[in-house]
């Protein structure tokens, strides 16, 4: 098409949007010009989905401007931005394995005979034409093959074929296409993307892999919290300076830690494996701390804390509670020794959502309440009523539990855990989809609770708050421990570096 | 929310009645009236095995056929001269055998409960048809028969015995962990196992549950038409799905109640007997049987979307 | 179960505003109720057009009422207890079920209405056990008609056959009979074997695999005798995809339409013709005798008449 003009390709201003409790976006720019790749970056939960959902039609802003040529568009479905030339891959390839590689990049427009008959022929050659033109190797990805015998990066290709398949594809925008992906796949995408760029397209590329954002960038976007921080060239910036940009805030919020005195190792993992997922992780959890676990998403710190709850087993290494070795064959095991889980996913994992509040608390103490499996009257609201007060839960014992705010929710699930025995907490999200008054009375059982001497194992991925409550952190990465700090030195760059995969990772002889 | 649900099933068998008192006046008569509960009996017993099932967000397509296969179990052990009480506890056995294999293959084998209750139906029915070589067996003793035939005061034994299930079932669920464990189960199963409930034991017992209620159906069956036929008990699933729906319990699982099943399966009884006391012709009746149970699902889902907050 | 209570006191309440059914009816025309195996067989529908017409013709209301499903034994009992809660004068049925029938024929009992049997009988021990007297079987009688259908089959294939029988619901007296008429007809007589014999439950698409089933195991099979049309036609197409038309003799029962047109067009050999719609004017009109108190004798019979190609009409 044309070479770059003065008029961006893509405007986008003060893009506004809020969910139920939170506010996603707050005015966010984002310039594109044609022929480039523009990086965009920021942490979990900065905004970047968001605004690329906003552009692909799968959100709509409540707010802002957008502009495809200089002309202001409206996006308001999938269909409106696919017609305006926009095309989106994302982490998670939507194509369907049983089918062809031609029928998978076709879809939903298979070429068809009179009698509306598929064309095999017109179809298996449009694809290799297809392939060929984008510079796909086209001699090692035979259109007739089913995608689930591909490799990913040949996924990727076909992806990226399908996205392409129209020549009025302009803006393309590319959710982390190199999370699967070696690095001999990578140089090898990296070359489709020049040639794309060459042709005129227009690429909006999200990554969490600094190297890669001076490899083949232009510029680059940084978002933090929904806002939009800024704009550069990727000739006026280093690496550092990114991270600091990605990292740094304002910490109003308040978080009120209250150290505890330091007890006895209530939980110790030794190099524990599980699948790709964990790769020789060690740690260790005393009573009276707060252990902060960073990380990316991907980096294996829900698998971690699902291992150690018992929810699923690991492959190699040991667990050791309260100085014993144990087997968790399933969460009861776990229970039993002491350890609750507050989930990732509340709602889906945390609370049956039709059962009251008292029985869902009341939920993993059926056997001991009961004498001879039935029930005493009453019994399980006697049991959540002093639990849900102490918590200051804003319900009724007898409430179903799905009517509840997302903070209330969360205190039930904690609340199932202190009735019974449990000494040692993995908090994964704590705080996630939760308002600021909800967070602060978290906060402050947490303290509660290493004071009587608990132990919390604490997931998130929210930096200030891993900073303001933790006693020590963990940064994981790729499955390991790539760093440990002890709260007075840890910052948020520090952490933020080792989460991207760059500091050295930690040589802990344990 | 959910006693709504439930106070307007009982308001619609209210109206039904009304509306039959009216066209008919034969509807409402102490006789006829406990002739619909003699009626209902069976189908309301299989749909509280029904219940459990669905509440535990499964399903249960062989109770029919479970019906059959103890029923000519019952009819053989009668035959050869057992007193009655073996040959119900045997009878017992084999439904509760056939609902713990279901309940075995769905929780450790994985297995989709529509599929394994869909071969376990043409199972049991093959079973039985091959033990009895087609042909029912018949004609058993009064004092067995009075399972059918006997009266407590004027109330007929097969609706006593019908509430007799329902009053313990309804305290199983309501009062014993294992029916909390019913409802979590069903209302959100990775919850419940994370909370450290053995989700496998407990699914295995709850299909075991539907065959025994299929087998104590089947007892009474037997009773009524003095003969166990093999081929007894056919769509008696679609019967005890439709009473458990339409008495408010949801096909997801974690939501209802066995009084809303009763309510249920009273209404497709009362439905039935009206239609043959109006003469109606047995084509519309099957018409408008279809009709209230696709209304009844109907307004189920619209109540429930409304109640969806989240 | 508050709900269930409730329903409970809500019923008792209205009930004692209504204890018996209406006096009214006894000035109107007496009620006939006549209960069948099912409606979705022509040979009951010819049965009930053939009772109707003696109701209006005698100035009776007939009550006419089926199960789906022929063998849906517990759904006639409903049927049979709940036409009584209305006060009919007199019972016709035909019971699905021979043995099983008799619980519900208990009920009509007490409720001193008497019953007249159709087409299939009550089993006579069963009855008597339960202390149930019926008034008079109004039938063919099918064991004739076996015989008939097997006396013809000696005459057409001059003493030397291969026969499959399709079978109808083991335990029904009907398919028993016939069978055994048949049996009997041709057992005396070397040259005509029977090869197989199954149920096909009186259905035509089982007809038309157990046939073939049987074509498949005994290629040598020149005649079938099935003892209903329906399952004679779905046989009739099975030889027709085995491509042997008119090499295999089919003797029906029924002699319904289908077969009529059959036997014309020489897929099928014969049918025992039965007359379902005398069947259906004599059951009325004994029990219109019954009702009135006169005396009906223990049985009726009604005739039974071989179809060939020859008496077409």
């Amino acid at each position: 098409m044309t070479a770059a003009t003065d008029t961006p390709v893509l405007e986008m201003r003060g893009v506004r949007k809020t969910f139920p409790g939170v506010v996603a976006l707050d005015g966010v720019d984002l310039t594109l010009h044609a022929g480039d790749v523009h990086m965009l970056l920021g942490e979990n939960g900065a905004g970047k989905s968001t605004l690329m959902k906003i552009l692909s039609g799968a959100y709509r802003k409540d707010d802002g401007d957008i502009r495809i040529d200089g002309r202001p568009v409206a996006i308001d479905s999938p269909r409106d931005a696919l017609a305006l030339g926009i095309r989106i891959i994302y982490q998670e390839l939507n194509l369907i394995p049983h089918l062809s590689v031609a029928e998978n990049i076709f879809l939903g427009e298979l070429p068809s005979h009179r009698l509306g008959l598929v064309d095999w022929r017109g179809l298996y050659d449009r694809a290799s034409r297809l392939m060929a033109d984008l510079g796909l190797d086209a001699a090692s990805i035979d259109p007739r093959t089913p995608v689930g015998r591909l490799g990913m990066a040949q996924r990727q290709m076909v992806e990226i074929a399908r996205a392409l398949r129209s020549s009025d594809a302009r803006i393309l925008v590319m959710d982390e296409p190199t999370s699967s992906l070696t690095s001999r796949e990578v140089t090898q995408l990296f070359l489709l993307i020049e040639r794309l760029t060459a042709r005129g397209v227009s690429i909006v590329y999200i990554t969490h892999r600094l190297d890669e954002v001076f490899r083949i960038g232009k510029r680059v976007t940084v978002l933090r919290d929904g806002r939009h921080i800024t704009t550069r060239r990727l000739s006026e910036v280093d690496v550092p300076e990114l991270v600091r940009l990605m990292a740094n805030r304002d910490l109003s919020e308040q978080f009120p830690k209250v150290r505890a005195a330091r007890g006895r190792e209530l939980l110790r993992v030794e190099h524990v494996s599980r699948g790709t997922a964990l790769s020789d992780v060690s740690l260790s959890v005393h009573a009276g701390e707060v252990v902060g676990v960073a990380g990316l998403v991907g980096a294996g710190r829900t698998e971690l804390a699902r291992v150690i709850a018992g929810a699923d087993r690991c492959e190699h290494g040991r667990l050791i509670v309260d100085g014993r070795d144990v087997r968790l064959r399933a969460p009861a095991d776990a229970i039993a020794h002491g350890i609750g889980l507050l989930p990732e996913d509340r709602k889906a994992e945390g609370l049956v959502p039709g059962l009251t509040v008292a029985r869902n608390v009341a939920l993993p103490h059926g056997r001991r309440l009961a004498r001879l499996g039935v029930l005493p009257r009453r019994c399980e609201v006697a049991l959540a009523g002093p639990i849900a007060e102490e918590l200051r839960v804003k319900a009724t014992a007898t409430q179903p539990v799905r009517l509840l705010s997302g903070g209330n929710q969360q205190k039930v699930v904690l609340g199932k855990w202190l009735a019974g025995d449990v000494r040692l907490f993995i908090f994964d999200e704590p705080t996630r989809g939760i308002d600021v008054g909800a967070k602060v009375e978290i906060y402050n059982l947490m303290n509660r609770l290493t004071g009587r001497g608990a132990g919390i194992l604490m997931i998130s991925s929210e930096l200030p708050e891993l900073l303001g409550m933790s006693d020590r952190i963990l940064v994981m990465h790729r499955g390991r421990i790539q760093a440990e700090f002890d709260a007075a030195d840890a910052t948020e760059e520090r952490v933020l570096t080792a989460a991207l995969g760059l500091a050295p990772a930690l040589d802990r002889t344990e | 929310m959910k006693n709504a649900r439930q106070f307007g099933t009982l308001i619609g068998l209210a109206v039904l009645c009304a509306i039959l008192w009216i066209l008919t006046p034969y509807f409402l008569t102490v006789s006829n009236l406990l002739n619909v509960a003699e009626q209902t009996s069976i189908n309301a017993i299989v749909a509280v095995g029904m219940t459990f099932v669905i509440l535990s967000g499964g399903i249960d397509l062989s109770v029919g056929s479970i019906v059959a296969l103890s029923g000519v179990v019952l009819g053989a052990s009668l035959k050869s001269d057992q007193p009655m009480l073996v040959g119900v506890i045997v009878a017992s056995l084999v439904g509760l055998a056939c609902g713990l294999g279901n309940g075995a293959l769905v929780s450790w084998g994985g297995l989709p409960p529509f599929i394994v209750t869909l071969g376990t139906m043409s199972i049991a029915r093959g079973a039985a048809l091959l033990f009895t070589e087609g042909r029912p067996v018949s004609g058993f003793d009064a004092g067995f028969r009075a399972l059918a035939t006997g009266r407590a005061g004027f109330i007929p034994a097969p609706v006593i015995v019908m509430l007799l299930v329902y009053l313990a079932a309804h305290f199983v669920l309501s009062r014993t962990t294992f029916g909390r464990y019913v409802y979590a189960i069903g209302g959100n199963e990775e919850a419940t196992r994370l909370s450290g409930v053995a989700i496998r034991f407990h699914k295995t017992m709850i299909y075991g549950v539907s065959g025994l209620m299929s087998a104590v159906a089947a007892i009474i069956l037997t009773a009524r038409l003095n003969s166990a036929q093999p081929i007894a008990g056919m769509m008696y699933e679609l019967d005890a799905i439709a009473a458990t729906v339409i008495g408010g319990t949801s096909l997801m699982g974690g939501e209802g109640s066995l009084g809303g099943t009763l309510v249920g399966a009273l209404i497709m009884g009362v439905l039935r007997n009206g239609l043959n006391l109006l003469g109606v012709s047995s084509f519309l009746q099957q018409i408008v049987i279809g009709g209230v149970i696709v209304v009844a699902v109907l307004l189920d889902t619209i109540l429930k979307r409304r109640n969806r907050s989240i | 179960m508050k709900n269930a209570l409730a329903l409970i006191l809500i019923a008792a309440a209205s009930v004692s505003c209504n204890r018996e059914a209406p006096a009214d009816t006894r000035n109107s025309k007496p009620t006939v109720a006549l209960v069948l195996k099912t409606l979705n067989h022509p040979f009951f529908v010819d049965m009930r057009r053939g009772a109707q017409e003696a109701a209006d013709r005698l100035g009776v209301n007939l009550q006419v009422q089926a199960a789906e499903r022929e063998i849906d034994v517990e759904k006639q009992m409903q049927i049979v207890e709940n036409l009584i809660q209305t006060g009919i004068q007199a019972l016709a049925i035909t019971p699905s079920g021979s043995r099983e029938i008799v619980s519900a024929l208990v009920k009509a009992r007490d409720a001193k209405v008497p019953i007249i049997v159709v087409d299939t009988r009550v089993d006579e021990k069963a009855a008597a056990d339960a202390g149930v007297h019926t008034e008079t079987f109004v039938g063919s009688d099918n064991y004739e008609g076996g015989k008939l259908a097997g006396d013809y089959l000696l005459k057409v294939s001059g003493g030397k056959a291969r026969v499959g029988i399709l079978e109808g619901i083991p335990g029904h007296e009907t398919g028993d009979s016939r069978l055994r008429g048949f049996r009997d007809a041709v057992k005396a007589t070397p040259g005509v074997s029977i090869v197989a014999s199954q149920p096909a439950n009186w259905e035509r698409d089982q007809g038309f695999n157990v046939f073939q089933n049987m074509l498949q195991a005994h290629p040598d099979i020149d005649s079938v005798f099935a003892c209903s049309d329906l399952m004679a036609l779905g046989a009739i197409e099975a030889i027709a995809a085995a491509g042997r038309t008119g090499k295999i003799r089919v003797i029906g029962f029924d002699a319904l339409d289908d077969a009529k047109k059959a036997i014309g067009e020489g897929s099928m050999a014969a049918s025992v013709a039965q007359f379902p719609s005398e069947m259906g004017r004599v059951a009325v009109e004994s029990a219109v005798k019954v009702i009135r108190g006169e005396t009906v004798p223990a049985q009726i019979k009604v005739r039974l008449e071989l179809v060939t190609k020859e008496n077409l009409q």
